[in-house]
């Protein structure tokens, strides 16, 4: 609840819903001139070129007629080999369908699973754009505690006491948004025997598995023994190879799931454009060495901010991959979303406040890293006088 | 590791009511070369980000005046939401309108309609019922129902679809009646040029914010590059 009457209206209107919040900011901000975003998780990077000339080509081809709800075969059959190779993973094409980006494919899976009064336990803190899903499954959510100590990793101790008669299903977002973390291959192995010891489905988002900083390193919980027949895995070309607008993204699950999902994709949103898929087959099955060159450039816009937020006394968890900082504000004495109109308002710089992720997370920010390093470092700048400003 | 056939737990009871699935029926005729340039314009111009999450502002302003020229009913670009599709404009506009248990009415065919509603725990009629939540009308009704029932509607607190997608149009638009104009969400889609590139739009009524934060919640919006693509042909007069 914010009742602050210096924040616009606007904002304190939809400050209990986390996403109308964030793009109440964001309409703001798109207001406002000179403005440096760091809210929206939008890599700024190009699409690669030879993913540009894929789709161009399918164009000047014609080959932009409606897909099977599923997808292309080709794709779906690239998706299998992919993922078998890279995340260990037991597929099939029957086992992968395309997707309109990683939110749909989140939204399929949940309705294809989740039954009015089941509870599915999420990580807290959490994007809050997955409540409208499982929400309209008439699914409860429960939140799981991660710490900041503890760089908000996972664990199975904590997903095993939230579990109750009702429990259907974990969510698990690894990397995470909003916090960075990552849920690492010992906690998730012991997640796993949670998993298969309570007979739960894992819902796994893994659209930022591609963006893990070393020495870190990303596994997929589907490859644990046991559990191919529990586990939906999604996935999405929007981050890694920076492709937000194309709307594409993929889900790998047992084959009757992946038929569920297409029978209910078939009633809300129908095939993926097939231009994006097109983008996609080139993506997975062109060079990969984009995926490694826009990785180093967000270590180095990474070691940047965390520098930034050094000087500007704000601790946070080590971030291990995705392209957040999920930041501590505490040191400011302002609840998030006030700061965050502060930082917007008078500093020019836009970020969203820890209450879009969860209405408990007052002290916390995210901040992304997807604006060049000199822009960063110009965010730093504008941001540290208004803190020294109000900081309480 | 094989690969697996099923999850180990039953799937939702809301699946087993759906329709099964089909083959792609919409083949399309080549589109014009201007329109493949339009998309590779806005590929090399870098429209590879999300776009607003109701669609680009142009798309969204040539809806809007294609309403006004076409039959004068006035709608702000801000009311109006580009979708993947006509059907996932009916999907959110369905699903937000009607309440779960409640019954849609639907004079036509409502086969476009059916999934989305068994979603949502809802119910097709084809008779005025007591809770009746929604009117879903499309211009092939015939016009002597129609009329009588948007007249029933001007008495009821009805929202009324109204789905231009798939058919003959003429210039008669429900929400020319300033009456029912707020409660009134038109569809339409480009699929009969441009099926695979997804592209719809809903438009106007009270619910306007309401139909656009529900899209954002399912696909945060539509492909870019198909919205560039659809503008060039719909401001050609061939959508």
């Amino acid at each position: 609840m914010i009742d602050n009457p210096n924040i616009p209206q606007a904002v304190r209107a939809v400050a209990a819903d986390g996403t109308q919040l964030r793009y109440a900011l964001m309409e703001m901000a798109r207001e406002m001139e000179d403005i440096i975003t760091l809210g929206r998780g939008d890599p700024d990077l190009p699409t690669p070129p030879h993913i540009i000339e894929a789709a161009n080509r399918a164009m000047r081809d014609g080959l932009t007629g409606a897909t099977h709800v599923k997808g292309m075969p080709s794709l779906r059959q690239a998706i299998a080999e992919h993922m078998r190779a890279v995340n260990g993973l037991a597929l099939e094409a029957d086992n992968v369908m395309v997707t309109t980006g990683g939110q749909e494919g989140l939204f399929l899976a949940v309705q294809a699973v989740i039954n009015p009064g089941d509870e599915i336990l999420v990580p807290d803190p959490r994007y809050s754009s997955y409540d409208d899903a499982i929400k309209r499954a008439g699914g409860r959510m429960v939140m799981v505690p991660t710490e900041r100590d503890d760089a908000f990793n996972l664990e199975a101790e904590a997903v095993e006491a939230a579990i109750t008669p009702a429990t259907k299903a974990l969510l698990i977002v690894t990397p995470s948004n909003p916090t960075a973390g990552i849920v690492t291959e010992d906690r998730l192995r012991a997640i796993a025997e949670v998993a298969i010891r309570h007979n739960l489905i894992v819902i796994v988002d893994e659209i930022y598995g591609k963006i893990v900083y070393p020495p870190w390193r990303h596994f997929s919980i589907g490859a644990l023994p046991g559990m191919a027949e529990r586990v939906i895995t999604l996935d999405a070309f929007s981050k890694a190879y920076a492709m937000t607008g194309w709307r594409c993204g993929y889900v790998a699950a047992p084959a009757d799931v992946i038929d569920a999902m297409a029978r209910i994709k078939q009633v809300t949103t129908g095939p993926v454009a097939t231009v994006s898929q097109w983008a996609g087959l080139a993506a997975l099955t062109g060079p990969q060495d984009c995926v490694g060159e826009y990785l180093d450039i967000y270590i180095q816009r990474r070691a940047v901010l965390l520098a930034g937020l050094d000087r500007m006394g704000f601790a946070y968890g080590e971030p291990r991959g995705g392209l957040f900082v999920w930041a501590d504000s505490s040191s400011t004495g302002i609840h998030a979303a006030e700061l965050s109109y502060l930082l917007l308002k008078e500093g020019r710089v836009l970020i969203f406040p820890g209450t879009a992720f969860g209405e408990q997370w007052r002290d916390y920010v995210r901040i992304t890293m997807l604006e060049p390093i000199e822009t960063l470092s110009a965010a730093v700048e504008r941001m540290l006088p208004v803190l020294e400003r109000y900081r309480i | 590791m094989t690969a697996p056939k099923s999850l180990v737990r039953p799937l939702a009871e809301r699946v087993a009511a759906l329709p099964a699935l089909a083959p792609p029926t919409m083949e399309n005729p080549p589109l014009p070369p201007r329109v493949i340039a339009a998309a590779e314009d806005a590929l090399a111009r870098g429209e590879t980000h999300y776009t607003d999450r109701p669609g680009i502002p142009e798309f969204r302003a040539w809806v809007a005046a294609r309403l006004l020229d076409r039959w004068g009913v006035t709608v702000d670009p801000s009311e109006v939401t580009i979708t993947c599709g006509s059907t996932e404009a009916r999907y959110v506009a369905m699903t937000l309108l009607a309440a779960p248990g409640s019954a849609v009415l639907c004079p036509g065919d409502s086969a476009r309609i059916e999934g989305a509603l068994q979603l949502l725990g809802a119910r097709v009629v084809d008779s005025i019922q007591d809770d009746v939540t929604l009117l879903y009308i499309t211009p092939a009704v015939y016009r002597e129902t129609l009329l009588e029932l948007l007249k029933q509607a001007e008495e009821t607190d009805w929202w009324i679809v109204w789905d231009l997608s798939f058919a003959a149009l003429d210039d008669f638009h429900p929400a020319q009646n300033e009456a029912l104009a707020k409660r009134v969400v038109t569809i339409n889609s480009l699929s009969g040029r441009m099926a695979g590139w997804r592209l719809g739009w809903m438009a106007g009524s009270e619910a306007a914010l309401r139909l656009r934060a529900g899209k954002q919640a399912i696909t945060i919006c539509t492909t870019a590059v198909s919205q560039w693509a659809g503008l060039e042909l719909a401001r050609s007069g061939d959508a």
